[in-house]
């Protein structure tokens, strides 16, 4: 009894001295980051009224300071739809991208960025998602993170555990998936690809080795743009498992899920 | 007179300077009318009387501006400690990590994989030699995806001189929770509070439920697993 307790508070400990000594890496290798390549800042110019700075990132977050219009302010980064910005006169705080739109490059003309918008549902460069659904009978949980070539065409990585009565396994894919009509609000998409399964049957079942095949899948689906960056997307794929078995498997995959773009 | 060649220069340089800006700014229309307009460097000096002066070329370079690359910092990475209780397992350390994406200001992802170890049911306690799991089938492992909200983002306020930017936000998600030899589809829900130090640091307090169906003590049921945590986050 006695021993048993200080075995679990022992674990925890050197665990947690272990996890303080990654974050405090983590915060180095941030502050680091941070403190470099401050030449490289963006300049722009107020030519509103004046341009209010926030005390953080949010609306929730009180106006402490304004800058004059004609002045000259520094991007240092962007979190979300915030930007951090400072004035020559040293002072720091986040403006929001509806109001750096209306400041002005060094030339006179507009601050142009990446607003997450319909627009960037036609077009953007990253995309990630959390689905869930069905797999063959058994509960799915999937994630994915896609890459875009152009308006139409992207690779895409998918990563999947299925939790089921009869076994549990993961299964990870890359595919290419083909968007027909980006262009509009419900835009549906074929998809091509391949992967693997790695399957544990439950102990109770006959079938006690574990497994592990390639597959191929074909599928489509459906995405709807909810407004900012996220996107409703409903999937169906058919995956044939090519097992070392005389006869190869196939699998109805349904899935729902959230994703958004960057 | 110094001043007649000098408001002669002066016009001409104008002209010059003004039709380059027509040309890169201005509407086609706008073009228009600048070419039609008679060239005044050329008319005046028959007025004047003037020798024809000379096309000024300008120096001055246009400054070309290049839009900088801004760092996007939506990324939360950290870890957290704290206590998990499971069902009829009593309560016990907690551990992990956690990664956040931040997609707009109230919105974010989070990847959370945690573990802890179970203790002895009441039973165990009781019955002195009974054992209901081996050590190994003790260990808690979860991990979950959820979806969070920002509900009240605002500053607090640490004595007089002291103010930070926080925001208390609920999360829930899917996941899945290995215990007992088993592996199971989890749900999870909970709120936490999120207060920064610095813009870069986050602070976290988090209670969170962690849902799954277990048939470990002879009747199905849905088991519920509290865990309160601290962490701290870093942003990217």
């Amino acid at each position: 009894m006695v021993r048993s307790t200080s075995t679990t508070r022992s674990i925890p400990l050197s665990r947690s001295t272990s996890v303080l000594f990654v974050l405090l890496a983590l915060a180095f290798w941030a502050g680091a980051a941070g403190a470099a390549d401050t030449d490289k800042l963006q300049q722009l110019f107020i030519a509103e009224p004046y341009l209010e700075l926030h005390e953080g990132p949010g609306r929730g977050y009180a106006v402490t300071q304004v800058v004059p219009r004609g002045e000259a302010i520094d991007v240092l980064y962007r979190r979300t739809e915030w930007f951090r910005v400072r004035t020559h006169r040293g002072i720091e705080g986040w403006a929001h991208q509806r109001e750096m739109l209306k400041t002005v490059l060094a030339d006179g003309s507009p601050f142009t960025f990446d607003l997450g918008n319909r627009e960037g549902f036609t077009r953007h460069r990253w995309e990630m998602g959390v689905l869930a659904g069905d797999y063959s009978g058994a509960t799915l949980i999937s994630t994915y993170l896609s890459r875009s070539f152009n308006e139409q065409m992207a690779v895409e990585l998918t990563g999947s555990q299925f939790l089921g009565n009869a076994s549990n396994g993961y299964t990870a894919e890359i595919g290419l998936i083909h968007v027909t009509r980006p262009d509009l609000r419900l835009s549906p998409f074929v998809t091509l690809g391949t992967g693997m399964i790695w399957l544990k049957p439950k102990s109770t079942l006959v079938l006690p080795e574990d497994r592990d095949d390639q597959t191929a899948y074909a599928g489509m689906g459906l995405r709807y743009y909810l407004g900012r960056r996220f996107f409703v997307r409903g999937e169906y794929r058919y995956h044939m498992v090519f097992t070392s078995r005389n006869e190869n498997e196939e699998i109805n995959e349904w899935k729902l899920g959230l994703a958004f773009f960057f | 007179m110094e001043t007649g060649p000098r408001l002669l220069l002066l016009t001409a340089l104008a002209s010059l300077s003004l039709s380059g800006c027509a040309m890169f700014r201005g509407s086609a229309e706008e073009r228009a009318t600048a070419a039609e307009e008679p060239d005044p460097a050329a008319a005046e000096p028959d007025a004047a009387g003037a020798a024809p002066p000379k096309v000024i070329e300008p120096e001055v370079e246009r400054r070309e501006v290049k839009v900088a690359r801004i760092d996007a910092e939506n990324i939360e990475l950290g870890a957290f400690y704290g206590a998990l209780s499971i069902e009829d397992f009593g309560t016990n350390p907690v551990y992990g990590i956690r990664a956040a994406y931040h997609v707009t200001e109230d919105i974010f992802f989070e990847a959370a994989f945690g573990r802890s170890k179970a203790g002895k049911t009441s039973f165990e306690t009781i019955g002195g030699d009974v054992e209901l799991l081996t050590d190994d089938e003790r260990r808690f492992t979860y991990y979950n995806l959820s979806l969070g909200y920002n509900i009240l983002p605002g500053e607090v306020y640490l004595g007089r001189g002291l103010a930070m930017n926080g925001a208390l936000y609920v999360l829930g998600g899917i996941g899945s929770t290995k215990f007992a030899g088993d592996q199971r589809f989890s749900v999870n829900f909970g709120a936490g509070y999120r207060v920064l130090p610095t813009d870069w640091l986050a602070i976290h307090i988090d209670v969170q439920d962690i849902v799954f169906q277990s048939d470990l003590l002879g009747k199905d049921k849905l088991t519920n697993n509290m865990m309160a945590t601290l962490g701290a986050t870093v942003f990217f």
